[in-house]
């Protein structure tokens, strides 16, 4: 799977400084803008997958650097923004910002913001597919592959072992899995969440994988 | 002001000169004038005289009838003075002066009060802005030193207490900052939702939605401040576990109604119409503690400002319904 480069413009140290150890302990290559009066030369030499702007920057306003750096190429842009009222809102979608986030953002929301653009602007072939241990996961047709057998999963078991194969090789606990469905519209309860594993179990067991996803005891589920 | 009260306003001194001219009618008969001069006399007396109170009756009766009439229309009677013209005559023209001076004097002390209202909301508005970003890397720190969930917990009602003020400084009569647009209603409640995941994740409440489709016609914005608030409330005040917060809602004639109902705790009647209060927390505010009294003063606030109805529907140990209602009749939106 290739590795996003993400180019982070926030004035602010600490928040740019470990936005940074974040994004890259969740799979991100980054880098950021330390010296903002050459914020269009480093664009240029870094070449990023997507943006994150602050729009509050000194020297030049986020909105004028963001009319600079379409000018320049059609990389993705997320806006970040402490002004949360609708005008600011309506302005940075109309000048063609991608995605507008308002701070003190939750990481949660953030990622799922940062995933859906980049998924939307460089949906490819390769990145639609997941594999895990000869298994295919197709995310655009919603199915898994496994010895030229197939099954199709439904929007939530599809989610659920999506994240599975993300994390692969840690734990995850239900209340991770349930914060990540909830960041993807998908409001499911305990329960919904309990029948919708065994659901795609069953369907893994079908095509002939079995205990695939294992259960921790009080912690939660790993695939190994 | 009409004839009669014009005159008898005049009477004594119309009387006074009756008297006198009746003592000089005796006296010329006394002196034997000829009749022809006594008419005469008369007529250079009390001829002017009367003429003089009949042109000057028209005139003002003119003057003061607007100013009655003006008044009774106005909706805001201070404005009454933007209306008068000056008069031609002495003492409208004293009153008119006088008036008008007081109304620009009052004019200025309540710009005064406008302005300092304005800077104190703009303030507000910056403070809440600048805040955020210490909050937005205290978030970020704690995520990456890998803090437990309580601390985020905590964060997250700094969060909605700044929000709070940010709200209460602008449902203030002076500002107008919101945009009315069409949108799905499905947008905010997601958004709702998401904001209180957590919430829900954690203390094992479900939220039971069906898809709404309906367009609504509002700022976006405030009705997700509102609708947070109200969720807010309910998740509050739901039992862990077995609590259940289903949104749903009812289209009618020309509204729609969005319902946000809980099997929490619930409302004791008696509290039930104080909830809007600024500062009533009651029964369960007390025992819950954690309650200001001011998220429904608020969301009722705002939703007046946005001409939103908002109501309330509780049954103790059963449950609370809060209900939502947009207009759906675009005349309704742009009046006021």
């Amino acid at each position: 799977m290739i590795k996003y480069k993400i180019l982070i413009i926030e004035d602010e140290k600490r928040i740019r400084e470990e936005l940074n150890e974040y994004l890259e302990n969740v799979g991100y290559e980054t880098a950021t803008v330390i010296d903002f009066s050459r914020i269009l030369t480093i664009v240029k030499e870094v070449s990023p997958d997507l943006i994150l702007l602050d729009l509050n920057l000194p020297y030049i306003d986020g909105y004028t650097i963001h009319r600079e750096i379409k000018k320049l190429s059609d990389i993705p842009i997320i806006m970040v923004t402490s002004r949360d009222t609708e005008m600011d809102e309506l302005m940075s979608m109309s000048l063609g910002a991608d995605d507008f986030i308002t701070k003190p953002y939750n990481l949660q929301i953030l990622m799922a913001r940062i995933e859906a653009v980049l998924k939307r602007v460089y949906s490819s072939e390769r990145d639609n597919f997941l594999s895990y241990h000869g298994m295919k996961l197709n995310v655009a047709s919603g199915t898994i592959e496994y010895q030229s057998k197939e099954q199709i999963l439904t929007k939530n078991e599809l989610k659920i072992l999506y994240f599975l194969i993300k994390h692969k090789g840690s734990i995850v606990s239900r209340e991770q899995m349930m914060e990540y469905l909830w960041s993807a519209d998908l409001f499911v309860d305990d329960n919904t969440l309990s029948v919708n594993i065994t659901r795609l179990r069953k369907k893994l067991e079908q095509l002939g994988i079995s205990n695939l996803i294992e259960t921790r005891r009080g912690m939660g589920y790993i695939l190994p | 002001m009409n004839f009669y009260t014009f005159f008898r306003e005049k009477f004594t001194y119309l009387f006074f000169n009756l008297v006198l001219a009746l003592l000089f009618a005796v006296i010329f008969w006394k002196m034997t004038v000829h009749i022809g001069i006594m008419i005469l006399f008369y007529l250079f007396w009390f001829g002017p005289l009367l003429l003089y109170y009949i042109l000057s009756y028209i005139k003002k009766k003119n003057y003061y009838q607007n100013i009655v009439r003006f008044q009774a229309q106005l909706d805001q009677k201070y404005l009454l003075p933007e209306l008068l013209v000056r008069p031609s005559f002495l003492e409208g023209q004293i009153i008119y002066d006088t008036i008008a001076d007081t109304y620009k004097q009052m004019h200025e002390h309540v710009n005064v009060y406008k302005r300092e209202q304005i800077a104190y909301r703009e303030y507000i508005e910056a403070w809440v802005h600048e805040i955020k970003t210490p909050l937005a890397a205290t978030r970020i720190t704690l995520q990456n030193q890998g803090m437990d969930a309580g601390v985020f917990d905590e964060l997250d009602k700094i969060e909605q207490y700044i929000e709070q003020v940010l709200y209460f400084a602008r449902s203030s009569d002076v500002s107008q900052d919101y945009i009315i647009r069409a949108f799905p209603i499905q947008e905010v409640v997601n958004k709702v939702a998401k904001r209180n995941a957590r919430s829900f994740i954690y203390q094992k409440i479900r939220l039971e939605m069906n898809e709404l489709h309906e367009i609504v016609y509002s700022d976006v914005k405030w009705v997700e401040f509102i609708l947070n608030q109200i969720v807010g409330n309910a998740l509050k005040y739901s039992k862990s576990n077995q609590g259940v917060i289903k949104i749903y809602t009812i289209k009618r004639d020309n509204q729609i109604q969005l319902h946000i109902e809980d099997n929490g705790i619930g409302i004791p009647e008696k509290d039930l119409f104080r909830v809007f209060n600024k500062g009533f927390t009651g029964e369960n505010g007390r025992k819950y503690s954690q309650s200001t009294g001011m998220g429904l003063y608020l969301c009722n606030r705002l939703a007046e400002k946005l001409n939103l109805g908002i109501s309330i529907n509780s049954k103790k140990n059963v449950g609370t319904n809060v209900q939502l209602i947009f207009p759906q009749s675009k005349v309704l939106l742009i009046e006021s």
